[in-house]
């Protein structure tokens, strides 16, 4: 479960580093996105990414930092096919990508 | 050599990359399979598919050790090599193996292996001659064919080339974050430099990390230079400096009763509690120089070296064990050669591994294959293709199509040679070679659209068929292996399909292209009149 | 960065021919020197100044070495891009003669070979 945990905070974070972009943004919300929420997706972005990076080498330590690598790619190749094939599915990722990441964390919280 | 550093790395980043792209391709398909060696082996044996992961792996050792030690006493009393190789994770499989006697002038004689089911403890049919994943394993540094030693040295440079192909491209691809998620479809040449940028950018921690710790693992045959001059006897100095269990011992004919395995079990479990034990083996048993030694796994430590004992064979007195505590310097060391074998992966890690060395192929694959688009795009109508250009398209060709295949065919003809064909395993390399020689011959005749569009079919149709061949000529197939939980063995013939897949969605895009007159030409005049346009 | 097509005028003094020949191919001549030195050079360079970097580093004898060993990749990719950044051969080839020498003189004093 903590795996998944990772690798959704992971796939948020590089979610939040495209939606940070003006054509991404306009791609999935057909709207031009203002400076201030572009800053407020790169912080999320960042904060979320350190988050993930933290809790692979809490756990696993070394390990942890080859698995992040491995999720870097697999979140970068997933978006990569999202945004460049299917804009509008964009959304629904997202939301399917938060409830993961809810979920996983609050398994993650209890145990 | 040009105006500019960022010009000058361009020029380095073209020419580097084309001088070794076709090898690299080779280097890293292997590769990638190879980090499925065990998983690979195990497909290729289908006398172990029965086998089930044992229950209890890490209890029943002792027991099975001793079994072991007492089945090759009364085996092979004489033999000058003993080998109890128990079950892990990834091989289910128990062996008793024993050296065979040797050849005259040789050092070493070859195993003979027994395998048993570790669950029923019943012996195994001896399973087909194959190399299977090792094949692959080998191919990716020792190439085939050719000295091993210079196959060594090549693979050293076009590493090195890599390594600073990867480099010099991170130096000028400008836009490396503002594009990471974009792929132009339909583009041109401006596609393909957008798959080979994604492709790389993706897994570039892993690409720079694999390109050096693949050249730390052959660095003491390509600098040799720091051991030799620190130590007067050189690499072999350091070894033994390094490795305390790194004992050699001279053989000797006198004879002496080996020592009691309960009492050398009893050492090992006293030191290493819950030791989770791979290889137990002993050099020349019931001699007076007789040593047993003991390895256990490393886990998922980032550590290559694994834990060893070296005991006496004759009293059973520890000899030398490794050490616990490495030094900062040692552990760096030790770490990169973990890191570049994957050896610690679990399951989850092992397809991360995977998945990226399948996005550094499609980067090396649409890295050559830029360069000849960009040629031909720069063409004018007239004009005659290069020699250069010819060799180039001719070469993509071979290896990007023709590798897959010649996996295929390896399969392929592991499951229908004959089983008693002599020297089988170095049939099926031949005909790994052979579907290769074909494919090449193919793109001699000639290398357009068209001939990509034929041979992405016969790979469709390859691919597809090595889970339907396994299927007709073993017990199991796809949906058994789905329905018993045999992983490994369901992952092999899932890739196989999904490759077919996507070998079939390649043909059908070339299909398009073939049948529309080329858009890429079109879109090709806009970017020189906009070129024109520019100087004027 | 690419081969360019080469104007063919017809002639048929062959001193000039010859001089045509040369000048199509000193392209690839200087791509085969920028490589060699780069290869070569920077081969020369690290293993003798990884050589002397495993004797002067305070650490024990074997990790001074097995520090050197994990550091010759970086030393080698970094001449080797260096050698295709400088624009002057003869700049390379100096640089890369005079620093292996002084290194090696030092491995030599160091090991009291002289």
């Amino acid at each position: 479960m903590t795996e998944l945990l990772q690798f959704s905070l992971c796939l948020l974070a590089f979610n939040c580093f495209a939606l940070a972009k003006f054509n991404h943004y306009r791609d999935v919300f057909k709207a031009r996105p203002s400076q201030k929420q572009s800053q407020q997706f790169l912080i999320a972005a960042w904060i979320s990414i350190l988050l993930s990076l933290l809790l692979c080498v809490i756990k696993h330590q070394g390990y942890g930092g080859l698995l992040f690598c491995g999720y870097m790619a697999l979140s970068v190749l997933l978006l990569m096919i999202f945004y460049s094939f299917k804009p509008s599915w964009v959304k629904h990722m997202s939301v399917l990508n938060v409830v993961l990441l809810l979920l996983s964390g609050s398994y993650f919280v209890v145990y | 050599m040009k105006e500019s550093f960022f010009r000058s790395m361009t020029w380095m980043h073209t020419w580097v990359g084309l001088l070794v792209c076709w090898l690299l391709y080779l280097i890293f398909f292997a590769g990638t399979i190879s980090f499925f060696r065990d998983e690979v082996t195990l497909w290729n044996q289908p006398a172990l598919h029965s086998i089930q992961a044992p229950q209890e792996r890490i209890a029943q050792q002792r027991e099975q050790i001793i079994a072991g030690v007492d089945y090759l006493k009364a085996t092979a009393p004489e033999s000058g090599r003993w080998g109890i190789y128990l079950p892990t994770e990834r091989e289910p499989q128990l062996n008793y193996a024993y050296e065979k006697p040797r050849p005259e002038g040789k050092r070493f004689g070859g195993w003979q292996d027994h395998y048993i089911n570790p669950t029923t403890g019943d012996s195994l049919q001896q399973p087909r001659e194959t190399k299977g994943g090792n094949f692959f394993y080998r191919l990716h540094f020792d190439l085939h064919y050719i000295d091993v030693r210079t196959a060594r040295w090549i693979v050293c440079f076009a590493s090195l080339f890599m390594l600073v192909a990867l480099i010099s491209g991170v130096v000028i691809h400008k836009r490396i974050f503002k594009d990471m998620f974009s792929f132009r479809k339909n583009k041109g040449s401006r596609s393909w430099l957008d798959g080979h940028n994604v492709s790389s950018v993706l897994a570039l921690p892993f690409h720079i990390m694999i390109t050096y710790t693949g050249l730390i693992t052959l660095i003491f045959m390509l600098f040799p230079y720091p051991a030799m001059t620190a130590y007067d006897d050189g690499v072999r100095g350091l070894f033994n400096d390094v490795t305390p269990t790194n004992v050699r011992t001279k053989s000797s004919d006198v004879a002496a009763p080996l020592t009691p395995i309960d009492s050398v079990l009893d050492q090992i479990y006293t030191n290493w509690p819950n030791a989770d034990l791979t290889r137990f083996s002993i050099k020349d048993p019931n001699k007076t120089s007789a040593t047993i030694t003991v390895r256990a796994s490393t886990g998922t430590l980032v550590r290559d070296q694994t834990p060893t004992m070296l005991f006496n064979g004759v009293d059973g007195s520890l000899i030398a064990k490794s050490v616990d505590e490495y030094s900062s310097t040692e552990v760096f060391y030790d770490s990169l050669t973990a890191l570049h074998t994957g050896r610690l992966a679990n399951p989850l890690l092992r397809w991360l591994y995977f998945l990226c060395g399948i996005a550094g192929c499609i980067m090396i694959a649409t890295g050559c294959i830029m360069w000849a688009k960009r040629i031909r795009e720069r063409m004018k109508k007239d004009q005659k293709a290069s020699f250069g250009l010819k060799l180039v398209e001719g070469l993509n060709l071979a290896t990007l199509m023709g590798l897959p295949l010649a996996t295929c065919a390896f399969f392929i003809a592991n499951r229908l040679l004959p089983l008693s064909l002599t020297q089988r395993a170095d049939k099926e390399i031949l005909a790994f070679f052979i579907a290769w020689l074909a494919v090449a011959l193919f793109s001699l005749f000639k290398r357009a659209k068209m001939q990509w569009y034929l041979l992405a079919w016969v790979n469709a149709v390859a691919c597809i068929s090595v889970p339907l061949i396994n299927a007709l000529t073993t017990k199991g197939n796809i949906v058994s292996y789905l329905l018993n939980s045999q992983w490994a063995l369901f992952s092999f013939d899932l890739v196989c399909l999904v490759c077919a897949l996507l070998f079939a969605l390649q043909a059908k895009k070339l299909r398009t292209q073939l049948h529309t007159p080329t858009p890429t030409t079109r879109s090709n005049h806009v970017t020189k009149n906009s070129l024109v346009e520019q100087k004027a | 960065m690419y081969a360019q097509p080469v104007n063919k005028v017809p002639t048929r003094n062959p001193l000039l021919k010859l001089k045509m020949a040369c000048k199509a191919n000193v392209y690839a001549l200087c791509v085969v020197a920028r490589f060699s030195a780069a290869i070569v050079g920077g081969y020369i360079f690290t293993a003798v100044f990884t050589s002397l970097l495993s004797l002067i580093l305070p650490l024990k004898k074997s990790d001074a070495v097995l520090l050197s060993i994990s550091l010759t990749i970086l030393v080698y990719s970094c001449v080797f891009i260096w050698a295709f950044a400088v624009k002057s051969l003869k700049t390379i080839w100096i640089t890369i003669l005079l620093t292996s020498s002084a290194c090696g003189l030092s491995i030599a004093l160091l090991k009291g070979w002289l």
